[in-house]
């Protein structure tokens, strides 16, 4: 995606631990929590971080 | 066995937590024809929670307490300032995470059974993806169950889909949250730890910004150890677990247990929101934003108002009046009960997360050692008024 830095969210449980945080706090409601997995919506997330700043494990990352 | 039909019923409960188990509860006990769906397979599972629970308001939403989901019974909590300096509050007065430590797995499930024998027909690992509308009304969820879609058409949709809400975002009432009205949580179960059982623990200031670290006994040197921060003062990934992780290497008493389990979440810590109904839907519990915004309990809030909710949902669908100004008296009814005191923990929580830690320190010393006769904000501040003058200077009008 031109002119967006890549958010990457570790869903796989290695580090998330499903808990609904960054879902919660998405200013823009484009993170959803399946069952488990946590996933995002590419072409609405505007990367602004709060995800990041909100989870308390560190399973989200842009860069 | 599968669904491979759609349904239909009066009230649909979106999400099996206390609050929704409640909500259904009281719809089936009213007549009405009840789905509850939950997307997970098991009730209860994974825990969210730090298992705290105040006790008064138990019988007033029909829940008998039961030695299948106690752990313990404290007899009050502790208040920790920076220094350390401590303060204690018997149980009645504590705010509502005081009072029982509870399994919250059994307490989901025992709740969701009395759900079950009022009549609620229970969904497990069931989805909703969306709701469904017509004519700008919600009538229903579209549904996801073993990779099959469904639909559930229903009379009245109650989101009780916790902190992660989406059955409000979808209906259009608004939810979100501000970075200062959230704290991120973290809590680890641990064994082997010197929690004392007669005390719930809170540890205030900069250990946990915007927040508390809190101790929550289980019995048999077992303890929920956990912590929230506002997210408007978290800045680095993982930060929360760094502070959480400081805290316990800083005290022997923790350092030297074993971790059992971690449960991570989100806590909103926001004013009441400002409108919890719309055509043919209403939230309840964490999705409508009724945690108490000073001490992060939800659990008392959510059932309270979920008794009221399954009334109204109850009543509503079966007279067929389910638009927004019918709905508004569950609105009208669960604020008369919480709001005032949402609406004053969260003034009292916009003061607290600015103050330094010289001044927790300074009221903790004083409330350490005087004897309230009730706990009250007003008496807190006379009391401290006495030591501190410069502190309460702010609060003079209140005075």
């Amino acid at each position: 995606m031109p002119g967006k830095k890549d958010l990457y969210i570790e869903s796989s449980g290695q580090v998330c631990v499903s808990c609904g945080a960054c879902v919660g706090i998405c200013p823009l409601n484009c993170i959803y929590l399946d069952e488990w997995r946590i996933g995002f919506d590419e072409e609405v997330c505007t990367r602004c971080g709060i995800c990041v700043r909100a989870c308390p494990v560190g399973a989200i990352s842009i860069g | 066995m599968a669904i491979s039909t759609d349904l239909k019923c009066d009230v649909l409960v979106v999400g099996a937590g206390p609050s929704g188990s409640m909500t259904a509860k009281w719809a089936a006990k009213n007549g009405a024809d009840v789905i509850m769906i939950e997307k997970r397979q098991e009730i209860g599972s994974p825990v969210r929670c730090g298992e705290g629970i105040s006790k008064s308001w138990l019988a007033d939403v029909g829940i008998t307490p039961s030695s299948r989901w106690i752990n313990v019974e404290v007899e009050g909590a502790r208040i920790y300032s920076p220094s350390e300096k401590v303060m204690e509050i018997n149980e009645k007065h504590a705010g509502n995470e005081v009072g029982y430590v509870v399994e919250r797995d059994a307490f989901d499930k025992a709740l969701a059974i009395d759900a079950a024998n009022a009549g609620t027909t229970i969904h497990l690992k069931t989805h909703a993806l969306d709701v469904l509308r017509k004519d700008g009304r919600v009538t229903g969820v579209k549904a996801k169950q073993f990779g099959q879609k469904f639909e559930i058409h229903a009379s009245v949709v109650v989101g009780a889909d916790g902190f992660e809400s989406q059955v409000g975002r979808w209906a259009g009432i608004p939810t979100n949250l501000q970075i200062r009205d959230m704290d991120s949580c973290l809590q680890y179960r641990m064994t082997n730890v010197d929690s004392d059982v007669r005390y719930c623990d809170f540890y205030l200031g900069k250990c946990a910004p915007g927040g508390y670290v809190w101790v929550f006994p289980k019995g048999d040197g077992l303890a929920n150890v956990g912590i929230g921060v506002q997210v408007s003062k978290l800045h680095h990934p993982a930060e929360v677990r760094d502070y959480l992780d400081r805290w316990i290497a800083q005290h022997p008493g923790y350092a030297k247990g074993k971790k059992i389990d971690m449960v991570g979440g989100g806590v909103s810590i926001s004013p009441p929101i400002k409108q919890s109904v719309a055509d043919g839907v209403m939230l309840v519990g964490d999705a409508a934003r009724m945690i108490d915004p000073l001490t992060g309990g939800g659990i008392a809030n959510g059932c309270i108002a979920g008794k009221i909710c399954g009334e109204v949902a109850a009543r509503a669908a079966k007279s067929g009046r389910t638009s927004k100004a019918d709905l508004m008296e569950y609105d009208r009814r669960w604020r008369a009960v919480l709001e005032e005191k949402l609406l004053r923990n969260w003034v009292a929580k916009e003061k607290l997360v600015s103050l330094p830690d010289e001044t927790f320190d300074k009221i903790i010393d004083v409330l350490s050692g005087v004897r309230l006769e009730k706990l009250s904000v007003l008496n807190i501040l006379k009391a401290v008024r006495e030591r501190y003058p410069e502190v309460t200077q702010e609060f003079e009008n209140l005075l």
